[in-house]
């Protein structure tokens, strides 16, 4: 609910310590509502049997509500306090994050502590700068250079809507009506991510973020253009981070091997990726690995969506932002091992359902899906096949394919 | 990856109406989603891109008979068209979908219909070109009359829509079904096994409790 803030609308609750000290809320309040009433003075009176036996069962029905609000109470009082406790050790969290990991980043982000602290997940407060540190900037973007990459960007925009045709020529290869269309989809799609928070939409307050960090990645990477499923990355980012910033995030998090892969829809690539990961689903779930093959449930079905948007379009913002923070830190990996702890989540459900059916369960996951629930799922999950890590497996598989390619290309596909 | 669900499907038990795979193929943002939201959930919202596939399933009753679709809605934009190509393969049905008001989402629809046909016999797939946006009639760029000639020219069936106001959209659906299942019965060979037996049996099939 961090975002609610930064979008700018006022609907915050109170804070929970208000609550304690007022102290109201505790006191069942609502029985005074039961009265019991003598019979109107016009009708006859109660016999005294009668009465006596009227005003027992009132005495009961107080007593019970008593009781029921007593509980209700109790469970609220419970709530509240394991919310301030959260908030409590989400405020200490910062404390240290602040204090002691972020000035010493060097030395301590791969500390057991710190790595403990870390699966908790990131506070929201921190949790921008940490993901710039741990995704890096390899490709060392300066502010400088994404302001370059902006005004590219703009300039043909204005031409476009101008209708100038005279774009110049140095992209050769990305027809200009590609570039048309790919700018086009951009304002499409900006339209429809994250729809329910309305911040990005149209005249919402991150709409001319997200549209210059895409415009300026077609710019920068034209080789690699507008990809749908970016429109999530980005937003992510610019929840947590300052424009520059987020398109520096965004530009190197595309970057690592297992993105290029997918944004460059190299089919052969994702294949191996694909692979990979049966191996690692196979060894941990091999119950329900078969019964997808039975099934010819192939994990393109349900990863595609999952990897290329990093799990924000089909987890809890909330949740997909604590998978990002492990993301970060431990790579692509961890996208793979966040697939079988889902899977391992739902095992049960999904044995005992066909394809179908299996296919739209996980390409569309229950919106409760609890955060804790799944870290501890995905926590049981070994990356490790036959004492193969993942990069070997992978890396393996890459040899083994690019020796089929050789030897029959026909094969391909 | 997606392997073709073509020959035998052996998922669907006995008991249950023939399964049908139907294929939903066209531009980024033309309303595939849409189209399918509104079938299957008579509900029209704003809806994220389709990255990958997103599937749908209804049951449709096409007079005494009845059948399952299976709906593959596919991610629209160009840089995916290699990832669709894996999600058409063993289809029984494809909906060509383009958007009345941009005459690229049309020629895409056609270019579609080629690499279908590339893939497929026609005789294996059946083909309906959908023209969805009719709500936005003052901003249309392929008349009617285009895509009915294009669509008689290809034999394809053909309709328009506008998934927006529920106009056609059941009736499209519809006469697919309709469609499947007399091409089915002309045949005398369902695409399944053992469902083909079951059909044979008549009504009587619902009353049998043979599921596994």
């Amino acid at each position: 609910m961090e975002y609610e803030d930064k979008a700018g609308r006022p609907s915050k609750p109170p804070s929970p310590k208000q609550n304690v000290r007022k102290n109201l809320d505790f006191e069942p309040l609502s029985t005074t509502a039961l009265i019991l009433e003598d019979r109107p003075a016009n009708l006859p009176a109660k016999p005294a049997e009668e009465a006596q036996k009227h005003r027992q069962q009132y005495e009961e029905m107080v007593v019970q509500a008593k009781k029921r609000e007593l509980k209700e109470a109790q469970r609220r009082k419970k709530q509240l306090e394991e919310r301030c406790r959260v908030e409590e050790s989400i405020g200490n969290a910062v404390l240290t994050w602040n204090n002691e990991i972020l000035p010493n980043w060097e030395t301590m982000w791969c500390s057991r502590k710190v790595r403990d602290l870390w699966w908790q997940g990131i506070p929201p407060s921190v949790r921008g700068k940490v993901w710039s540190l741990a995704i890096g900037n390899e490709l060392n973007i300066t502010h400088e250079l994404f302001d370059i990459c902006l005004a590219r960007a703009k300039e043909r925009w204005r031409s476009l809507s101008t209708g100038g045709s005279e774009v110049e020529n140095e992209d050769a290869g990305f027809s200009a009506a590609d570039r048309e269309a790919s700018l086009e989809l951009i304002k499409l799609d900006i339209s429809r991510t994250f729809p329910n928070l309305c911040i990005f939409q149209q005249g919402g307050p991150y709409h001319d973020m997200l549209h210059s960090i895409l415009g300026a990645y077609t710019c920068y990477r034209p080789d690699v253009g507008y990809v749908q499923g970016m429109s999530f990355i980005a937003a992510v980012l610019i929840l947590n981070l300052d424009t520059a910033d987020a398109f520096i995030a965004f530009s190197n998090l595309l970057n690592k091997p297992c993105q290029m892969a997918f944004f460059r829809v190299d089919h052969g690539l994702m294949l191996t990726y694909f692979a990979a990961f049966e191996v690692f689903f196979e060894e941990n779930l091999p119950k329900l690995f078969a019964h997808f093959k039975k099934n010819n449930l192939t994990p393109d079905i349900y990863l595609i969506d999952w990897i290329f948007t990093l799990y924000s379009k089909s987890l809890p913002l909330d949740l997909a932002c604590r998978i990002w923070d492990v993301f970060c830190r431990d790579g692509e990996e961890f996208l793979f091992r966040t697939a079988l702890g889902i899977l391992k989540l739902f095992e049960d459900i999904l044995t005992k359902m066909d394809f179908i059916h299996m296919a739209q369960f996980l390409t569309r996951l229950p919106e409760d899906l609890p955060a804790e629930e799944l870290f501890a799922s995905i926590a049981t999950i070994q990356m490790q096949s036959r004492n193969k890590k993942w990069a070997q497996v992978l890396t393996a598989l890459q040899k083994d394919s690019r020796e089929m390619e050789k030897g029959s290309p026909s094969l391909r596909h | 990856m997606a392997q073709a669900h073509r020959t035998p499907q052996p998922r669907a038990a006995p008991s249950q109406p023939r399964a049908f795979k139907l294929v939903l193929l066209g531009s980024g943002s033309v309303g595939k989603s849409s189209l399918a939201l509104r079938y299957v959930k008579n509900d029209f919202k704003n809806i994220l891109p389709t990255v990958g596939c997103a599937f749908f399933t209804k049951v449709v009753d096409v007079g005494t008979a009845s059948l399952k679709l299976e709906i593959w809605d596919t991610a629209g934009q160009e840089k995916y068209h290699s990832v669709c190509h894996l999600y058409f393969r063993g289809a029984n049905a494809a909906l060509l979908v383009y958007d009345i008001t941009r005459k690229d989402s049309f020629l895409k629809a056609q270019q579609w219909l080629k690499d279908l046909e590339k893939e497929l016999h026609p005789e294996e797939v059946l083909v309906m070109l959908v023209g969805n946006k009719t709500d936005l009639s003052e901003e249309r760029e392929v008349t009617f009359q285009e895509g009915k000639e294009f669509a008689e020219s290809q034999k394809l069936l053909f309709m328009e829509t506008s998934a927006k106001l529920n106009y056609q959209v059941s009736e499209v659906f519809s006469a697919v079904a309709q469609e499947l299942l007399q091409r089915d019965d002309r045949e005398g060979q369902a695409p399944q096994g053992d469902a083909a037996v079951a059909l044979n049996e008549g009504p009587a099939r619902q009353a049998k409790c043979c599921a596994h």
